[in-house]
C-alpha cells in the first residue's frame, strides 16, 4: 500500500467529497491519514525528551496540516478530519495490541514505539482489544456514544471539540461520555470475570 | 427484557445530577416499578461510582507518559536539577535510583527518579509530595535522610543521603550472622521505626532490601511511608511461582514482597504500625534461621503460610535463646492485638536480651539469675534459662515508657551523640537565617519575604531558545528556594502566568508575593544576554537589576552561574540595616533558638493533645530563660497558653497568654506573631471582635506570610458572621503557606463544618487524617459532618471508636453523647451525659448545652450556656455559627446571650 505523495489538494478534495456523501472518498482517505498518523505517532513516541508530552490533538493537528491544503481550511473539514483520525487511532492501536500479543508469544518482541501505547493502556487498566470489542458492542446500542468514546479516548478531543465534531451540545457529550464510560467499564469487568 | 436504552440514559443522567443520598428516592419515582430499568440504571451507577479516572486520560497521552521513562539509561552524566548523575545504583519499586553528585554542596546523593506514569494522577503526585515531605521530616540516625523532594524538567525526584554499604539482603547472604549482630541490626531498625511511628508514619514495606548496612555496622532504613503510595489496591494473586515477586501493580514495577507482608496486609486491610512489627519479626527470623519463616513454591502458598501457618521453631535451624524465640513469636502473632503493640516493647525485650547475652558472655557459661531464675544451670553461650511466665515487658517498664515524640527523640539524640557537630550546624543555620531576616527587614516594613520568579521572556528570533529562558527561570526558582525563610512561588504557579501581559502589581497580587524577579533572554549567535530585574509589587518600583552576558557554550553552567549570582545579589542588596531591631526580635543564642523551634513543633501538634502544649510552654519558657529579650519566644509562649489545658483555669491561662503577647510587643511592636496571639485573646476571651480584627489585620500587614494570622483572621471572619467566603479564602491561604500543619488542616475542616459545607468538611478531615490517622479531633469532626449529612451509623461508629480509644479526651465523650442525642438514642445519650457532668474538663459546659439542645431540653441547654458564658468556655466564640444551636436561635434568651458575646443576629 503506497501512502506517500498525496497532495494536500487531493486530501482536501477527498474530505469535501466525503462530507458531501461520497463513501468511496472515505475509503481513499483512510489509508492516507492512517499512514500519516502512524508515522507521526511513532516519531513522537520515539522522542527522547520526557517533557515533550504528546497530545493526541496536537498529533492529529500535525497530520491535518501535513495532509490538507492549508489555505482552504474550513472547520467542517477539520471536524471531519478529527473524526476520521480518532477512528483511525482506535484501529491503529487495537491492531497493534492484537499483533503485540501474538509477537510476544513468539518471543521476539520488537520494542516498537506503538508498544508504549498498549503498555500505557494496560497501565490504565485497559485492555485495548477488549475495549475495542466492547465499543463495537456499544455501537450497536448507541452509535453516538461509541463515536464520543472514540473522539475522547482515542482522539484526545475535549468535550467541546467532540461536541463540534458530532454537532451536538457539550451537555449531550458529557452525558454520553458518563453513560458510555459506566457502560464500558461494566462490560469490561464482566469480560474479565469470564476470563478468570 | 432489555429496557429502552434512551430511557436508561435519561434516568441515569438525571440520577447523576442528584446527591448520592437522594438517588434511591429518585429512582423509586423515575422507574416507577420498572424493575429491569432500575436494575440497569443501578448497575450503571455502581459502575460509574468506581470509574472516576477510567478512560479520562486519552490513551496516547498516557503512552507519552510511559515513554518518559524510556531515556533512563541515558541519564548518566546528565543533570537533574542541581544533581549530576554519576551511575545507576539500581531499580526499585519507586523507579530508578542513581548515584549523583550534588553540585551545590559537593556531596554524593542517591537520586531516585519517579517513573513518569506515576505522575499521571495529580492527586497521587500531591499525596506523594506530602508524604515524602512528612517522611523527610524524620530525623533519626537510622533513617535514610531525605535531602530534597523536587522536580526538574517535569521529572520528579527524591534526593537522599547516599549510604555506602550493602542491603541487608546482600549483607546476610552467605554464612549465618552471629546472634549478637542480628540483634544489633534489628535494634537499629527498630529505633528507626519507633521514630517514624512516633511521627505517625508507618513504613509498610520492611524487608532486607530496604535496610542498608554500612561497613561500620551502622544500619539505615530506607523508603519510609512510600510503599503505600505506589501500591494499587490489588489483592495479591498467586502467580509466577517465586516467593520474591508479588504482584505487578504498575508497568514494570514490582511492589513489596509477600514474604514480609503481615496477615492484615495480605488481606488488604488497613494497616498500622503493628504491620511493621510483623515485618521486622520476619526479618529477625530470617536473619536467625537463614530461611524466611513463611515459604512456599508460589506466591499463593506463601500467602497461605502467612495467614494460617506457624513458622518452624527457630530451634530447628540453629541454637537460639528461648527468649529470642519468644520475641520472634510475639512479633509474628497473626492477630495484631497479640503482637507487640509498639516497637519500643520489641526493642525493650531485645535490649534486655542483648544485655543478658553480653553479661553471660562475660560470665562464661552460666545463665544470670537477674530474672529470678535461681537454677544457674549450665547452658551454652547463647542459651538462657528463661524465666517462667509471660515475657518481662508486660510487668516491666515497657508499657510505661511511651514512645518519645520525634522532636524529643531528635533532641535527645542530638545532645547525646553529636553535640559539637550540631552546634556547628546550628551556627550555619543561624547565619543563613540571619540572611533572611536581613532580607525581610532591609526595606523597613516592606518585608521581602516572598518572591516569584516570572518566566523569563525569550526575545530571541529563534523560538527554540524558549527552553533556555524556561531553564533559567527554573534554575532561579530552585536556587532562590534554598534561601531559608524566603518563600518562592512554585514553578507551577508562575508558569500559569507565562505569556500573559501583567504589570508587577497585578502579578504580585495574584501570586501573593512581595517581590517579582522578571527578565528577558536574548540569544544572538552563540552569545547569550540575560537581564533581570527585581520589582516591589506594592508600588511597581525597581529594587535592583542586572545584565549578564555569557557565551552559550555550556548552558547548564550559564544557568547555574546566573542563579547563583542573582541569589547573591538579592541577598547583598537587601542586607544592611535594621540589625538592632532584628537582634531584639530574634536571638543569637543557639540554645534559645533551638528551644523556640522545639516549642513551635509541639505547638503545631496541639489539637487534641494537651500534654504537648505543656511541653511547648516548657520549651518557650526555657528559651526565654536563655535569652530574656527573645520576643518570638514570648509570642510562642502566648500561643501555647491560648490552647492550654484548664488545669490553671481559663482566666489564668488567657491572662498569661495576653501577658506574654504584650511582653513580646513591648520588645518589638512589629512582631506579627504577637499581634496574632493578642487578636485571638480578644476574640476568644474578651469577645472584643473589632479589637481582634485590628490585631489580625496588623499582623497580616506586618507579615503577609504568617499562616497562623491568616488562619485566625479566617476564623474571625467566619465566626463573627462577616463573610464565609473571605474567611475560607484566608484559611486556604494559610494552608498554601503551611500545607502540612496538622492544626491548620484540622481547623480548616472545622471551619468548613461551621460554614455548613459538610461535603468539603468531610474531605478536609479525611485529608487531615492522612497526615495523622489517629488524630481524634479530626475523627470527631468527621463524625459531626457525617451526622449533618445523615450518615448516622457511620458517625456513631467513628465516635464510639474514638471514645473507646481515648475516653478521656475532651472531645470524644461529648461528641458521642451529642450524636446519640441527635439520633434519638436518648437513654445512651443521657447515660453518657451524666458521666460528662461529673467530669470537670474544660469546655464541658458548652458541650452539655449542645447535647441538651439535641435532646430538646431547651431550658437546660440555656442554663449550661449561661455557665459556659460565665466561665468563658473556649468554644463560646462559636455561638454564632454552631449548627447544633440552630433550634435555639429564635429563643430570646439565646439572642440575649449572642449579644453578650458580641454577636448580634
Amino acid at each position: 500500500m503506497t501512502i506517500r505523495a498525496s497532495a494536500p489538494q487531493e486530501v482536501t478534495q477527498m474530505l469535501l467529497d466525503w462530507s458531501q456523501g461520497d463513501q468511496q472518498a472515505l475509503d481513499r482517505l483512510i489509508p492516507v491519514v492512517y499512514g500519516e498518523l502512524r508515522r507521526l505517532a511513532s516519531r513522537h513516541l520515539r522522542r527522547e525528551r520526557a517533557d515533550h508530552t504528546l497530545q493526541t490533538t496536537a498529533l492529529i493537528h500535525e497530520a491535518y496540516l501535513k495532509l490538507v491544503e492549508q489555505r482552504n481550511v474550513q472547520w467542517q473539514n477539520r471536524a471531519h478530519f478529527f473524526g476520521i483520525a480518532a477512528q483511525l487511532m482506535r484501529r491503529i492501536l487495537v491492531d497493534h495490541a492484537r499483533t503485540r500479543h501474538r509477537v510476544k508469544r513468539g518471543g521476539a518482541a520488537m520494542r516498537v514505539p506503538l508498544e508504549e501505547v498498549v503498555v500505557a493502556a494496560e497501565g490504565l487498566n485497559i485492555n485495548l482489544v477488549s475495549l475495542d470489542e466492547a465499543l463495537t458492542k456499544l455501537a450497536g446500542v448507541d452509535s453516538r456514544q461509541c463515536r464520543t468514546v472514540e473522539l475522547r479516548f482515542f482522539g484526545g478531543l475535549s468535550v467541546e471539540e467532540t461536541a463540534e465534531v458530532l454537532r451536538v451540545s457539550a451537555a449531550t457529550v458529557k452525558n454520553d461520555w458518563s453513560v458510555a464510560k459506566a457502560w464500558l467499564r461494566r462490560e469490561l469487568l464482566r469480560g474479565e470475570g469470564r476470563d478468570t | 427484557m432489555t429496557p429502552n436504552w434512551q430511557r436508561v440514559k435519561d434516568v441515569f443522567c438525571s440520577a447523576l445530577e442528584r446527591e448520592p443520598a437522594q438517588r434511591a428516592a429518585f429512582l423509586d419515582r423515575a422507574c416507577d416499578g420498572d424493575q429491569s430499568l432500575r436494575r440497569e440504571v443501578e448497575s450503571l451507577l455502581a459502575s460509574h461510582e468506581q470509574a472516576a479516572s477510567f478512560m479520562e486520560t486519552p490513551v496516547i497521552e498516557a503512552a507519552a507518559q510511559v515513554c518518559g521513562e524510556a531515556p533512563r539509561e541515558s541519564l548518566v552524566e546528565q543533570r537533574v536539577g542541581q544533581y549530576e548523575v554519576l551511575s545507576e545504583l539500581g531499580k526499585g519499586g519507586m523507579g530508578v535510583v542513581y548515584l549523583a553528585r550534588d553540585a551545590k554542596l559537593d556531596r554524593k546523593v542517591a537520586l531516585k527518579l519517579l517513573p513518569a506514569y506515576f505522575m499521571e494522577d495529580r492527586e497521587r503526585v500531591r499525596r506523594f509530595e506530602r508524604e515524602a515531605r512528612a517522611a523527610s521530616a524524620l530525623n533519626h540516625p537510622n533513617i535514610l535522610t531525605i535531602y530534597e523532594v523536587g522536580q526538574s524538567d517535569g521529572q520528579h525526584f527524591i534526593a537522599t543521603e547516599f549510604v555506602e554499604g550493602q542491603t541487608l539482603r546482600q549483607h546476610a547472604a552467605g554464612a549465618l550472622l552471629k546472634i549478637g549482630e542480628v540483634i544489633d541490626i534489628v535494634l537499629q531498625a527498630a529505633g528507626a521505626l519507633a521514630a517514624a511511628h512516633a511521627a505517625g508514619i508507618v513504613h509498610r514495606d520492611i524487608k532486607p532490601e530496604n535496610v542498608m548496612v554500612r561497613p561500620d555496622g551502622y544500619v539505615k532504613v530506607l523508603d519510609f511511608g512510600l510503599a503505600k503510595l505506589t501500591q494499587r489496591r490489588t489483592a495479591p494473586v498467586a502467580s509466577e511461582g517465586t516467593t520474591r515477586i508479588v504482584f505487578k501493580t504498575e508497568p514494570g514495577v514490582v511492589m513489596g514482597t509477600v514474604s514480609y507482608m503481615s496477615p492484615e496486609q495480605a488481606r488488604g486491610l488497613e494497616v498500622d504500625e503493628r504491620t511493621d512489627i510483623w515485618s521486622l519479626g520476619v526479618v529477625l527470623y530470617e536473619l536467625l534461621a537463614g530461611h524466611a519463616p513463611f515459604e512456599g513454591a508460589t506466591t499463593g502458598d506463601v500467602l497461605v503460610a502467612v495467614l494460617d501457618r506457624e513458622p518452624t521453631p527457630l530451634a530447628q535451624w540453629r541454637e537460639v535463646p528461648a527468649d529470642l524465640e519468644r520475641v520472634v513469636c510475639q512479633a509474628l502473632s497473626k492477630e495484631r492485638e497479640e503482637r507487640y503493640q509498639t516497637v519500643q516493647e520489641l526493642s525493650a525485650d531485645l535490649k534486655r536480651l542483648k544485655q543478658r547475652l553480653e553479661f553471660e558472655a562475660g560470665l562464661g557459661r552460666y545463665a544470670p539469675s537477674e530474672d529470678g531464675d535461681p537454677s544457674g544451670a549450665p547452658s551454652s553461650a547463647y542459651t538462657i534459662i528463661d524465666p517462667v511466665g509471660r515475657p518481662t515487658h508486660e510487668s516491666g517498664d515497657g508499657r510505661e515508657t511511651r514512645a518519645p515524640r520525634i522532636a524529643e527523640y531528635l533532641l535527645a539524640q542530638v545532645s547525646r551523640r553529636r553535640r559539637t557537630a550540631v552546634l556547628v550546624l546550628l551556627g550555619l543555620v543561624l547565619t543563613a537565617a540571619s540572611v533572611v531576616y536581613i532580607l525581610q527587614f532591609a526595606r523597613g516594613r516592606q518585608a521581602i519575604d516572598s518572591v516569584a520568579v516570572l518566566p523569563l521572556v525569550n526575545v530571541s528570533a529563534d523560538p527554540d531558545a524558549e527552553y533556555l529562558s524556561d531553564g533559567v527561570t527554573e534554575s532561579l526558582i530552585n536556587s532562590l528556594s534554598q534561601l531559608p525563610g524566603l518563600r518562592v512561588m512554585s514553578r507551577d504557579s508562575v508558569f500559569r502566568l507565562k505569556g500573559r501581559d501583567l504589570d508587577a502589581q497585578t502579578a504580585g497580587r495574584e501570586l501573593g508575593v512581595r517581590a517579582l524577579l522578571m527578565g528577558r533572554v536574548v540569544q544572538r549567535g552563540d552569545g547569550l544576554s540575560i537581564s533581570v530585574e527585581l520589582v516591589d509589587t506594592h508600588d511597581n518600583s525597581h529594587i535592583w537589576g542586572e545584565q549578564y552576558s555569557r557565551r552559550l557554550a555550556d548552558i547548564l553552567a550559564v544557568q547555574e552561574d546566573i542563579s547563583k549570582s542573582v541569589t547573591e545579589r538579592l541577598r547583598l542588596k537587601l542586607s544592611g540595616k535594621d540589625k538592632e531591631r532584628l537582634a531584639k526580635r530574634y536571638t543569637e543564642n543557639t540554645e534559645a533558638y533551638q528551644l523556640y523551634m522545639r516549642g513551635r513543633y509541639f505547638w503545631d501538634k496541639r489539637p487534641g493533645d494537651v500534654d504537648v502544649l505543656e511541653k511547648a510552654i516548657r520549651s518557650f519558657n526555657q528559651a526565654i530563660e536563655m535569652d530574656p529579650n527573645y520576643a518570638l519566644a514570648y509570642a510562642g509562649l502566648g500561643d501555647a497558653y491560648l490552647f492550654s489545658a484548664a488545669s490553671l483555669g481559663r482566666k489564668e491561662t488567657m491572662a498569661r497568654a495576653r501577658a506574654a503577647a504584650k511582653k513580646a510587643l513591648e520588645i518589638d511592636d512589629t512582631l506579627a506573631e504577637a499581634h496574632t496571639t493578642l487578636g485571638f485573646v480578644k476574640m476568644n476571651f474578651d469577645f472584643d471582635w473589632p479589637g481582634a480584627e485590628q490585631e489580625f489585620k496588623r499582623a497580616l500587614e506586618l507579615n503577609p506570610n504568617y499562616a497562623t494570622a491568616h488562619q485566625f483572621y479566617g476564623a474571625y471572619l467566619i465566626q463573627s458572621g462577616r463573610s464565609n467566603e473571605e474567611g475560607m479564602r484566608e484559611l486556604r491561604r494559610a494552608l498554601e503557606i503551611d500545607p502540612l500543619s496538622l492544626a491548620l488542616n484540622w481547623h480548616a475542616g472545622s471551619m468548613l463544618y461551621y460554614t455548613r459545607q459538610y461535603d468539603e468538611a468531610i474531605e478536609q478531615f479525611q485529608k487531615t487524617l492522612q497526615l495523622d490517622p489517629n488524630h481524634s479531633l479530626s475523627r470527631v469532626g468527621l463524625a459531626q459532618a457525617y451526622l449533618q449529612k445523615g450518615k448516622l451509623a457511620e458517625a456513631i461508629r467513628i465516635l464510639e471508636e474514638v471514645t473507646t480509644a481515648r475516653p478521656k479526651a475532651a472531645e470524644s465523650r461529648p461528641g458521642l453523647a451529642y450524636a446519640y442525642a441527635a439520633t434519638g438514642k436518648r437513654a445512651k445519650a443521657q447515660e453518657l451525659t451524666n458521666l460528662i457532668e461529673t467530669s470537670a474538663q474544660g469546655n464541658v459546659t458548652y458541650h452539655l448545652a449542645r447535647i441538651y439542645t439535641a435532646l430538646g431540653k431547651t431550658d437546660q441547654a440555656l442554663r449550661w450556656l449561661e455557665k459556659a458564658y460565665d466561665e468563658r468556655a473556649f468554644n463560646m466564640f462559636f455561638l454564632g455559627v454552631e449548627p447544633a444551636f440552630d433550634s435555639l436561635r429564635s429563643d430570646a434568651r439565646f439572642e440575649a446571650l449572642l449579644r453578650r458575646v458580641g454577636l448580634e443576629n
